[in-house]
C-alpha cells in the first residue's frame, strides 16, 4: 500500500489510470539523472536534455503541458502538469533543472495563454511548447510588488508608439538561453504593466550572474538600457498587472515550482529507507534504531501531507474556477518547510553523507534553503494567508 | 473569519452540542440533549452499511461529519465515535453481522454506548503484559467467563457494552488464536467500574473496568489473531485524528476572532505580524492534516485499508493540534490560561489525542514497519561503553594530573 501511495499520489488525485508521475519519473531518470551531479558541479545547462524532455515521444512534452493542443502543446490539466513536475523532480534528482523547466513550462507559457492576445499566442506558444523558444522570468517578479520594481516603463517618443523599458532584473531563471523575457515594469504613477520582451531587443543585455544554489538552472541578470518595445509587447492591459498578471504569476510560482520538490522529497525518503538498511551503527543495523525509524516514518508522512496541499492547489486551476491564493500560499509554505525537514532528516541518518553517489542530499540541502526563500518565502506567504484568515490586509 | 472559508465554516454543524461544550467539560458529563441531537442528526449511522442499520454514507460525508462534531465538542465526539464507529466496526468486522445485530442495533440507534477495552494498568500498548482472560464457564459448549482489569479506557464508566481484548484460556487440542474479542454486557453484577479524573475530553467518561468471572455468551467470544486487530483499530486512529483536527480548527477560529477583536498597543492584534505568522502556520498545518484525513476516510469508505496512511495522519494531526492549541493559548494571553476559557479546554483536549488509541511513537514504529524496515527490534542498551564512549576523557595534559595526585 505504502509504495503505491508514495509513488502514485498524483494518479489518485487525478483519477487517471497510468500514473503520469511514474512516466515522468522514468523519463527524467533516464535523461536528467545520469548527469545531474556533474552539471551541478560545473554549473552547466544542457540544451539537449531540455530538447529531449520537450519532445518526449511516448508522452506529453515537458515544455508546454499547459499549452492547448491547437497551439502545439500537451493540453494537460493543471493536476496532470503538477504530476509531470513531481515525476521530474523525483526521477531527475535535479532541483535546478526542474526549476528552469517549471519556469518555462508553467510560468512563462501560462501567462501568454491567459493574457496574450491571439497574435501573441500564435507567435510564442507553439514554439515554446516545442521547446524551440525558452521563456524566462525573474523570480523577483513573482510576488507582485512585494519587492520594489526595478524596471520602469515610459512611453516612447511621440509618434513612434511603444514603450521604453529601463532597469535591471536579477534571478532570471532561463536568461542565458531565453528567446524572450516576461518583464513587469512600473509606470511613473506606480501602476505596473507586463511585457514580453524578445532577447533581440536593442539595449537588452544579459550578465552571467546567478545564485549559489540551483546551479543547474541557467541564471542571468537582465539589463534593460532604454529598450524600445512595441505596443504589441504589452501583455494584457497597460497598468493592469496588479489585477491580472501578478496574482496569477504568484500562484503559479507557489504551486507549480513546489511540485518538483514533492518529487525530490519522495526520492530522498526512498533513498533514506534504502540507506538505513545498509548501514550499521554501534554494531547494529540502522533500521533497528528507533530514532532512525521515527525519522523515516515522519519523512514519509511529510510527503503525503505536502502532496495533499499541493494537488488541492493545483486542482483549483482546473475546471474554470478561480484558484485560491490562500491555498496556493499554504501549499508553498508547507512544501518549503517539508522539503527542509525531509532533507535535514535524511542528512542526519548515519552514512547519508557518503563520498559516492549523486550527492542528492547535499545538493537538495543547499537548494531547499534557496527554494524556501523563493516565492517570497515565509515573509510573504504568511501575511498572504493571514490576510485571508483575518479579512484584513 | 471569512464567511466563505472552505472547510471550516461550511461543514455541517452541531450548534447545540457546540453551545454546551464548556458545560460538558465543566460538569464532566455529556448532557442528554447532546445524545438526542446526535441521534436526530443521523451521525451514529453514517459509518455502516444498511444491512446492519447504517446509512452507508460516502467518504466525504463521513469525513465532514466527524470534523464537524469534533469541532463542536471533542468530548462528545470521542464518546459517540468510540461507540458508534470504532466499537461497531470491531463488532461488524470481527463478529457476525447477523448474530451480533442485537449488539449493533442499539449502538447505532444511540440507545446503548460501547467502550473498547484494550489497555491494562501494567503497560499501555504492550499486549504482552495484558492478563485479562476468557475461559469456559463449564463444560465445552457452554458460555464463558471473563476475569481481569482494564484501565484508562474511554467511555468505560458510562458504557453498556464492552468490546474487550482478552486472552483465551485454551483447552488441549485448541490451536486457535491466543486472543479474542469478547463482547461483554457491563450491566451485570460481576462487573465493577471506576472513573479516573483526566486532563482533557472531560465530558467523556474515562476509567477502569474490573471483571470478576463476569458472564459472556459463547457467541460473543470471537477468537482473533492479534496481528489482525490493527486493521480494526485503525478506525480509532482515524477518528482520533479528526478529533485533533476539530480541536485545532476551533483553536484557530478562536485565535482569529480574538486577534480581530483584541486591541493592544493601539491596534488589533490582527495587525501584528507575529500573530499573523502563527495563524498562517496553523492554517497550513491544519489543512495539510485535513486533506490527508479526508483522503484516507474516502479510502476506508471504499473498503481499502490505508492503515499506514492513517498511522501517519494520526501522528501528525494529533501533534499538530497540540501545537496549534498552544499558539491559541499564547495569542489569547492571560484569558487563555483561565479555567473555563475555550482555548484552555482545547489545550487540555488536544493532548489526549496524542496518547489515546496508540501513542505517537508506538504508531511511528508501525509506520516504519510499513516502510519495509521490519518489526521493531529490542536490544538491551549496552553499546556505548564498548565503543569507548562510556567514560570521561583525560585532560589536555593526559595522565600527568592523575599521576601528580598520586605523588
Amino acid at each position: 500500500m505504502l509504495s503505491h501511495t508514495l509513488a502514485n499520489g498524483a494518479a489518485d488525485a487525478d483519477g487517471g489510470g497510468l500514473s503520469l508521475v511514474e512516466w515522468a519519473r522514468e523519463l527524467a531518470g533516464r535523461v536528467v539523472r545520469p548527469t545531474a551531479a556533474e552539471r551541478d558541479r560545473d554549473r552547466r545547462w544542457d540544451q539537449g536534455i531540455f530538447a529531449e524532455l520537450s519532445g518526449a515521444r511516448s508522452g506529453p512534452g515537458l515544455a508546454g503541458p499547459l499549452v492547448p493542443r491547437a497551439l502545439g502543446g500537451g493540453g494537460l490539466s493543471a493536476t496532470r502538469t503538477c504530476a509531470l513536475l513531481e515525476g521530474l523532480g523525483d526521477g531527475g534528482r535535479d532541483p535546478g533543472l526542474a526549476l528552469a523547466v517549471g519556469v518555462h513550462a508553467v510560468l512563462a507559457t501560462v501567462l501568454l495563454r491567459a493574457f496574450g492576445n491571439p497574435r501573441q499566442q500564435r507567435r510564442y506558444l507553439p514554439r515554446m511548447a516545442s521547446g524551440e523558444w525558452v521563456g524566462a522570468v525573474s523570480l523577483r517578479q513573482t510576488q507582485g510588488a512585494a519587492h520594489a520594481s526595478t524596471v520602469t516603463a515610459r512611453p516612447a517618443a511621440a509618434g513612434l508608439g511603444g514603450w521604453v523599458l529601463s532597469g535591471e532584473l536579477d534571478l532570471v531563471a532561463g536568461a542565458p538561453v531565453a528567446h524572450h523575457f516576461l518583464v513587469i515594469a512600473a509606470h511613473d504613477d506606480g501602476s505596473r504593466t507586463a511585457f514580453v520582451v524578445d532577447r533581440t531587443t536593442p539595449g537588452l543585455l544579459i550578465n552571467d550572474v546567478g545564485p549559489v544554489a540551483m546551479r543547474t538552472c541557467p541564471w542571468g541578470q537582465v539589463m534593460l538600457d532604454g529598450c524600445v518595445v512595441p505596443e504589441d509587447a504589452v501583455l494584457s492591459t497597460v497598468g493592469g498587472a496588479a489585477d491580472e498578471v501578478e496574482p496569477l504569476l504568484a500562484a503559479l510560482d507557489w504551486v507549480f515550482l513546489s511540485a518538483p520538490w514533492l518529487g525530490v522529497m519522495r526520492a530522498l525518503t526512498r533513498d533514506a529507507i534504502a540507506d538505513a538498511r545498509e548501514h550499521h551503527l554501534f554494531g547494529r543495523p540502522v533500521v533497528h534504531a528507533q530514532s532512525a525509524r521515527f525519522t523515516l516514518a515522519d519523512q514519509a508522512a511529510q510527503c503525503e501531507l505536502a502532496s495533499g496541499l499541493l494537488y488541492r492547489a493545483a486542482g483549483q486551476f482546473d475546471g474554470g474556477g478561480r484558484p485560491s491564493r490562500e491555498d496556493a500560499a499554504a501549499a508553498r509554505l508547507f512544501v518549503a518547510a517539508a522539503a527542509r525537514a525531509v532533507t535535514e532528516g535524511a542528512a542526519r541518518l548515519p552514512g547519508a553523507l557518503g563520498t559516492t553517489g549523486d550527492h542528492l542530499i547535499e545538493r537538495a540541502h543547499r537548494d531547499a534553503l534557496f527554494f524556501a526563500e523563493t516565492g517570497g518565502g515565509t515573509e510573504v506567504l504568511r501575511p498572504v494567508i493571514a490576510a485571508s484568515l483575518l479579512g484584513i490586509g | 473569519m471569512n464567511g466563505d472559508h472552505r472547510g471550516i465554516d461550511t461543514a455541517p454543524s452541531f450548534p447545540g452540542i457546540a453551545a454546551r461544550a464548556a458545560e460538558t467539560d465543566a460538569t464532566g458529563r455529556i448532557p442528554l440533549q447532546n445524545w438526542k441531537e446526535l441521534t436526530d442528526s443521523g451521525y451514529l449511522r453514517l459509518f455502516h452499511s444498511p444491512d446492519i442499520g447504517g446509512t452507508g454514507a460516502d467518504g466525504p460525508t463521513q469525513a465532514a461529519a466527524m470534523e464537524a462534531l469534533a469541532r463542536a465538542c471533542a468530548g462528545t465526539f470521542w464518546a459517540a465515535t468510540v461507540s458508534a464507529l470504532l466499537c461497531a466496526k470491531l463488532i461488524s468486522t470481527y463478529g457476525d453481522t447477523r448474530e451480533h445485530a442485537r449488539l449493533l442495533r442499539p449502538l447505532l440507534s444511540g440507545e446503548r454506548l460501547a467502550t473498547f477495552a484494550v489497555v491494562e494498568k501494567t503497560a499501555g500498548s504492550d499486549s504482552g503484559t495484558f492478563r485479562t482472560t476468557v475461559r469456559p464457564a463449564g463444560p465445552a459448549g457452554s458460555d464463558f467467563v471473563i476475569t481481569g482489569e482494564k484501565s484508562r479506557i474511554a467511555n468505560s464508566p458510562a458504557a453498556d457494552l464492552a468490546v474487550v481484548l482478552a486472552r483465551r484460556e485454551k483447552l488441549p487440542g485448541d490451536d486457535g488464536p491466543d486472543w479474542c474479542l469478547a463482547f461483554v454486557d457491563l450491566r451485570q453484577p460481576r462487573v465493577q467500574r471506576y472513573a479516573i479524573p483526566h486532563m482533557g475530553l472531560r465530558g467523556m467518561s474515562w476509567g477502569g473496568i474490573v471483571f470478576d468471572d463476569a458472564h459472556v455468551a459463547a457467541a460473543d467470544v470471537v477468537p482473533v489473531p492479534i496481528e489482525e486487530l490493527a486493521e480494526g483499530m485503525a478506525w480509532g486512529w482515524l477518528f482520533i485524528a479528526f478529533a485533533a483536527i476539530g480541536i485545532a480548527e476551533s483553536a484557530l477560529a478562536a485565535s482569529v476572532r480574538h486577534a480581530r477583536q483584541r486591541v493592544s498597543f493601539g491596534r488589533p492584534l490582527a495587525h501584528m505580524e507575529g500573530v499573523q505568522a502563527q495563524l498562517a502556520e496553523s492554517h497550513a498545518q491544519i489543512d495539510a492534516a485535513r486533506l490527508l484525513a479526508h483522503r484516507v476516510t474516502c479510502e476506508r469508505a471504499a473498503g481499502r485499508s490505508a492503515r499506514d496512511l492513517i498511522g501517519m495522519l494520526k501522528i501528525y494531526a494529533t501533534e499538530m493540534a497540540v501545537g496549534v492549541a498552544a499558539r491559541a493559548v499564547q495569542i489569547h494571553g492571560a484569558a487563555g490560561v483561565t479555567s473555563g476559557h475555550e482555548v484552555e479546554r482545547l489545550y487540555r483536549d488536544a493532548q489526549m489525542n496524542v496518547i489515546g488509541g496508540f501513542a505517537s511513537n508506538r504508531l511511528r514504529e508501525q509506520v516504519a514497519e510499513g516502510l519495509g524496515l521490519g518489526p521493531a527490534v529490542y536490544r538491551a542498551f549496552d553499546w556505548v561503553t564498548p565503543s569507548g564512549l562510556g567514560r570521561d576523557p583525560v585532560g589536555l595534559d593526559g595522565l600527568v594530573h592523575a599521576a601528580g595526585d598520586g605523588a
